[in-house]
């Protein structure tokens, strides 16, 4: 016989969740693949409705072969390359909404499926707050769905009841699932995969211009949450450093890496030690947060020379380390003559005015420390104002501000302060990073946003290292010691209307916001934290000394068992046991099965009593007849006899059975 | 091969034998993956790459979720099998060249299963679903070449449902048999005993009370037809007597498979037809087979006899 | 009331002896308002059966031969057109009665025989535009010959179905047939017998009848019954439901004359050949099955539990 095999066709109902879900699969992911798709994706969608109805064909194999390279090439012009996880990703999209045209056989349909199952992991390398993870539960529910219909009778089934039945399935995996999440071991990545391009990531970058800072602050955006296993240090001490900007050009502070950057630096601890982790968001840079000085044993994280921590590969995603400071260790107390001159570079040629004023201090205060105290008295005292919207500054930055306008923001005063510093002959640094930050008390930790950003000075004395101080507390204390909202209650934070933010001072909405902050940060830390290091402690405290092999015997077992409980809910065997009567009668027939009288299944109990109560004695016979008559009752008279009065007679004929 | 199949066979049937009504049970029922469960473990790999890769929880999770469904599937699908009885019920004779029929009826009691295909082994699948409390009736076809009574084969009953990676499946034999009659053939055709015109009508018996011949007179019983009283005795005062008729018997057509020429199969097949006619005619005939006389009789249930007869013909070989 | 009737069923096994299994299955046919169809052969005291229980019980008594001219009008009545007073008069057939013997009724036209069994179901015969009821209670005893011979209209499957019960008389035991040759029994002794119920008890024993109690758990037996009938393969087709349901009312009108008030599975064992025998058709294989095997194959093979 010949080879003719008509392929399956699509069941209604599948098709129609296959094409919801592909619209729940594919949102999430507009907002990082080329805007054509869109276009490319309603077209495929109108087409295949069509095709449903009978009103076009399905494309050829040649215009199959033309959309495909097109769409290849398309996604080359528009992303610049075709490696690379964003191309990557909208190839997978291009191909999960190209399939939709060439859709006829279950097969189709099936691998269309399974691209949305893989569609839906790859959204997850782009969002994976608690909102995405929700969301994405629905798309999985529809593509499940999808897989159910496919497998449904053609013609029958309504679109609501294959829904119910994958989300049953899918509520009865959780248990499993979660047993899985909890104990199978988290590997090491086996090899290095590109990691998605954020477009427009805020944050802290690695130079810093007057007004950069403040621009940064009108974002609320959350940068990352800190725990401590002690009390929370007081805000003033909360300076979390990213960056030092060592190098100047006139009007910018520069990053500069130099060879001595990887060496570790030299310093000692001393005083207090404070242990807290990090929970942070991804930034798409290497640098993390920290408290000065900090030590980690995280492998991937190293203590650069400028105190600052950093991250082997820039931070993708969600990212949680721990740590320890000490805020009063003793940094560096000695600086090589190559960076002693590196330290005190200044660009030729600007500022003027304030390196005649740094030369004047310097030849009032000698010492360092005064000199410093000197400048910092000069920004209390002096005409200084606070505020977010400085006017802006032309050549001479630093005398500008210093001279003429002398309002600005931290970027302002911190970077004239290196100047004159530097100017002066001290050795300084502008740092950059976050102060201060939100405190929730009911899981203590810190919520740090982009508004919190910050920066500070450094200035370096031989013996005693780097020591931080922080112009802006002059001129705005509060800043520090409640954060910038309260600093800046004259001007508004341009957080939006539709920010919980805004309506901080409405208590229940803030009260809301704190709650929806906490459960963002439980899921950070317990789900997106949940990775090899903290999978491995949080074993250790459940089971003790850790061996994969127990864990896995372990685990086998108890999924065996949670797949029993599971079929036991499923079959219910309970329901096809026999009513009590119905035993009581299987008892009475085993009994006298003893005595060689055995009842046949198609005879009634009458009949079965007449025939062998010849053979037996009269008090026998009463018995049997006491026990067949209540019998009889229940079963057909439709009168219920109790199922203790039956037992009796059981047993009394059992023993007149036995007293033969 | 064949012996492997040999033993295969002979294994179903210690396993399950051959009864007309089986409720599949634990012991009946294998469950394997499919090739789209092989691609679904492939995906679930692949997705657990990019979990590892790019150590992302999500990933993880979704990968765990989608296993664990898989795994719990199992239950699923086999629930959807477990339970189901069915029963072969009689199937309709039919002729050669034609499709048998074997009907069979699914029952279902505690649960509804959904896509439950049926189908002879290595064949296309007939799928249907059982409602709860309820039954559903199938019909599997199966060409037959040679007449007499076949033996269905083992029927396949399998599902996927619901997510398809898994597939459950039985062979369940039904104890179902079919009577296949030879293909009527349309063939000019002497009959033996044909009516012999009218003067031959003294040899033919009559058959008990008709219309036909005048048979005598018989005492008037309450509910006979007043119209048959004879009158005229009657009238003279010797009571009421009725007259009875009988009803001549037509001449006997006799279908002689001796009398016919070619082979054994043309002979059956030529038969059949006539018996076929002559029934639809209601012509009543008797049909001759070497030693086997049938007949003679006319209506359904004589055409079913002559038919099995036929269908079951053995004697050509030794006679 | 039960006493009357044994007193009846007595009284008849005077006259028809050695057959009290089957005078009492008789009975129990007409309790449950169901029509009998005897098939014998001749001889076997069908006539006396009708007549004596038409005696006990006090019902008027017909006897209608049927015979291939038989016309409907025969059975049923026609219209004479009077000359006296310019009318057509209706002149009842011999139906209405409470008790019918239609004797060999496979010997009439099919015809004839629709109009009866017609008559039989709805218990009113319409003739000429006009329905006129039937006398309570009405009960038909039909007679067949065994012997399927020519010239006769066998009853179609689905008249055979208006029938409760077929019954065969069959032929006496030796004591029986000893005590029948000496004591002589003749038809007249049977016209002699006096009524033992009254009319009104027969009603109500009736109504009694069909208020026996039925449990569950003897239903779902009936279900088992026939819904093995329709998937074993021994049977050609099974049941119908009204096969059920008559099975479930004779099995009542015979629990009823054990005395008791609902129905066991013995009862249901104890009617089944005769209500079930000629409702089934074998399978034509022609595996030499009887009647008789095929409702014993369901006796021994359908579990009571």
């Amino acid at each position: 016989m010949a080879e003719h095999k008509i392929k399956p066709s699509i069941p209604r109902n599948s098709l129609i969740w296959l094409l919801i879900a592909q619209v729940l699969v594919i949102l999430p992911l507009l907002w990082h693949v080329p805007l054509w798709i869109i276009g490319l994706w309603l077209v495929c969608a109108a087409w295949r409705i069509q095709v449903f109805r009978m009103r076009m064909q399905f494309p050829k194999a040649i215009v199959k072969v033309a959309m495909m390279v097109s769409a290849a090439f398309a996604v080359y012009l528009s992303r610049g390359s075709l490696v690379g996880l964003d191309a990557g990703v909208a190839l997978l999209l291009t191909a999960f909404v190209l399939k939709l045209v060439e859709l006829r056989s279950k097969r189709d349909a099936l691998v269309l499926i399974y691209l949305g199952f893989f569609t839906v992991v790859t959204s997850y390398l782009f969002d994976d707050s608690i909102l995405a993870a929700g969301y994405s539960l629905l798309s999985v529910t529809a593509l499940l769905a999808a897989l159910v219909g496919l497998q449904q009778t053609v013609l029958t089934g309504r679109p609501g009841k294959t829904v119910t039945q994958a989300a049953a399935i899918l509520l009865q995996a959780i248990p499993v699932a979660l047993l899985l999440f909890l104990f199978f071991p988290r590997l090491d990545p086996l090899w290095v995969l590109p990691a998605p391009k954020d477009k427009g990531v805020t944050g802290i970058s690695d130079h810093m211009s007057p007004g950069d800072i403040a621009e940064l602050s009108q974002s609320s955006e959350l940068v990352f949450r800190a725990s401590f296993t002690g009390e929370i240090p007081t805000q003033n001490q909360l300076y979390w450093r990213a960056l030092t900007l060592p190098y100047f050009d006139g009007r910018t502070w520069h990053m500069q890496n130099m060879t001595s950057d990887l060496l570790a630096p030299e310093w000692q601890a001393q005083g207090d030690m404070l242990e807290y982790s990090v929970i942070m968001q991804p930034s798409s840079r290497t640098w993390l947060y920290s408290l000065a000085v900090s030590q980690t044993e995280q492998k991937d994280i190293r203590l650069m020379n400028d105190f600052r921590l950093q991250h082997n590969t820039p931070i993708h995603r969600t990212y949680l380390y721990q740590a320890r400071a000490w805020p009063e260790a003793l940094a560096e107390p000695k600086l090589s003559p190559e960076k002693y001159r590196f330290y005190l570079q200044l660009p030729h040629k600007v500022n003027p005015q304030a390196r005649a004023w740094a030369q004047q201090l310097r030849q009032s205060y000698p010492d360092d420390e005064s000199l410093v105290r000197a400048v910092l008295r000069t920004f209390n005292q002096g005409e200084y104002f606070y505020t977010l919207k400085p006017p802006r500054l032309g050549k001479h930055s630093v005398d500008e501000f210093l001279f003429a306008t002398q309002t600005g923001f931290c970027e302002h005063y911190s970077s004239s302060m290196t100047f004159v510093l530097r100017a002066a002959g001290i050795p300084a640094r502008v740092v950059t990073g976050y102060q201060g930050g939100e405190v929730n008390r009911a899981e203590n930790y810190v919520q740090v946003r982009q508004y919190d950003a910050h920066s500070w000075v450094e200035y370096w004395r031989l013996g005693f290292g780097w020591h931080r101080v922080d112009p802006t507390f002059q001129v705005a204390p509060e800043r520090i010691e409640q954060g910038l909202q309260e600093a800046l209650r004259g001007e508004s934070l341009n957080t939006g209307l539709l920010s919980p933010l805004s309506y901080r001072h409405i208590n229940w909405i803030n009260q809301l916001r704190i709650s929806w902050d906490t459960l963002n940060y439980t899921w950070q830390k317990n789900v997106l934290g949940y990775q090899a290091e903290r999978q491995k402690n949080w074993l250790k405290g459940l089971l003790g000394e850790i061996s994969w092999q127990r864990i896995g015997v372990g685990l086998v077992i108890t999924i065996a068992l949670l797949f029993a409980l599971i079929s036991l809910w499923l079959f219910k065997p309970w329901q096809t046991r026999l009513s009590e009567t119905q035993r009581l009668l299987k008892q009475f027939e085993r009994l006298l099965a003893k005595r060689q009288y055995k009842r046949e299944p198609a005879e009634g109990l009458r009949a079965f009593q007449a025939r062998i109560q010849a053979d037996l004695s009269p008090p026998q016979r009463m018995a049997l007849d006491a026990f067949v008559h209540s019998y009889e009752q229940n079963e057909y008279a439709n009168v219920p006899v109790p199922a203790v009065q039956l037992k009796q007679q059981l047993q009394t004929l059992r023993h007149s059975l036995a007293g033969r | 091969m064949s012996a492997w199949r040999h033993w295969l066979a002979a294994w179903w049937s210690r396993r399950l034998p051959a009864q007309t009504r089986v409720k599949l049970g634990q012991k009946h029922i294998f469950i394997v993956p499919t090739m789209a469960g092989y691609a679904f473990a492939a995906a679930l790999l692949l997705m657990l790459m990019v979990a590892i890769n790019y150590q992302n929880s999500l990933a993880y999770a979704l990968t765990f979720l989608l296993a664990s469904v898989g795994l719990l599937s199992i239950l699923h699908t086999w629930r959807n099998l477990a339970g189901l009885q069915l029963i072969g019920l009689p199937a309709e004779a039919c002729f050669v060249g034609e499709n048998a029929r074997f009907p069979i009826r699914l029952q279902a009691t505690r649960r509804t299963y959904q896509a439950i295909g049926l189908g002879w082994l290595r064949q296309k699948m007939l799928v249907t679903d059982v409602a709860k409390h309820s039954e559903q009736q199938v019909e599997l076809s199966l060409a037959v070449k040679r007449r007499g009574k076949h033996s269905a084969e083992r029927i396949r009953v399998e599902t996927r449902f619901p997510l398809g990676i898994w597939v459950a499946w039985s062979q369940v034999d039904l104890a179902q048999s079919v009577l296949v009659y030879p293909k009527p053939i349309e063939a000019p055709l002497e009959l033996a005993g044909v009516a012999a015109g009218e003067d031959a009508v003294e040899g033919l018996a009559t058959a008990g009370r008709g219309v036909d011949d005048y048979q005598g007179l018989e005492a008037w019983q309450q509910g006979d037809s007043l119209r048959r009283v004879n009158w005229k005795a009657w009238s003279k005062g010797q009571g009421l007597w009725i007259k009875q008729f009988a009803e001549l018997k037509g001449a006997q057509t006799q279908l002689n498979f001796s009398a016919l020429g070619g082979d054994v199969e043309y002979r059956l097949s030529v038969l059949c037809a006539q018996v076929l006619k002559l029934t639809q005619q209601e012509t009543p005939f008797s049909l001759q087979l070497l030693e086997q006389t049938i007949g003679p009789g006319t209506g359904a249930a004589h055409q079913a006899e002559c038919l099995t007869a036929l269908a079951l013909f053995a004697g050509a070989e030794h006679g | 009331m039960l006493r009357q009737l044994e007193n009846c069923l007595h009284a008849v096994n005077q006259v028809l002896l050695g057959k009290e299994h089957q005078v009492r299955m008789a009975m129990a046919c007409l309790l449950a308002r169901g029509h009998l169809l005897i098939e014998d052969l001749p001889g076997m005291g069908k006539t006396t059966l009708s007549h004596a229980l038409a005696q006990v019980l006090g019902l008027s008594y017909q006897r209608v031969q049927f015979t291939s001219d038989l016309l409907p009008g025969d059975i049923l009545g026609t219209s004479v057109f009077e000359r006296n007073t310019g009318q057509f008069v209706f002149h009842p057939g011999p139906i209405f009665t409470q008790l019918l013997l239609a004797d060999e009724i496979n010997r009439a036209t099919p015809k004839s025989q629709s109009a009866l069994l017609e008559a039989m179901e709805e218990r009113q015969v319409t003739i000429e535009g006009s329905t006129r009821p039937l006398p309570e209670p009405f009960f038909v005893i039909a007679t067949q010959n065994p012997i399927c011979q020519s010239g006769t209209f066998a009853l179609p499957e689905s008249q055979l179905d208006r029938f409760l019960m077929r019954l065969s008389l069959g032929y006496p035991n030796a004591e029986a047939e000893r005590a029948l040759l000496t004591r002589a029994i003749t038809k007249r002794q049977a016209a002699s017998l006096t009524q033992q119920i009254e009319k009104d008890e027969l009603l109500k024993a009736q109504t009694q009848v069909s208020e026996v109690k039925v449990s569950d758990a003897l239903v779902s037996y009936i279900l088992r019954l026939v819904e093995a009938t329709r998937t074993n393969a021994q049977f050609v087709y099974g049941l119908s439901p009204r096969g059920g349901l008559a099975l479930l009312s004779a099995a009542k009108a015979w629990a009823f004359l054990a005395g008791r008030d609902y129905v066991i599975p013995e009862d249901v064992q104890s009617v089944l050949p005769q209500v079930v025998a000629h409702r089934l058709a074998h399978s034509a294989a022609g595996t030499g099955a009887t009647d008789s095997t095929a409702v014993q194959w369901l006796l021994n093979e359908v579990a009571v539990f």
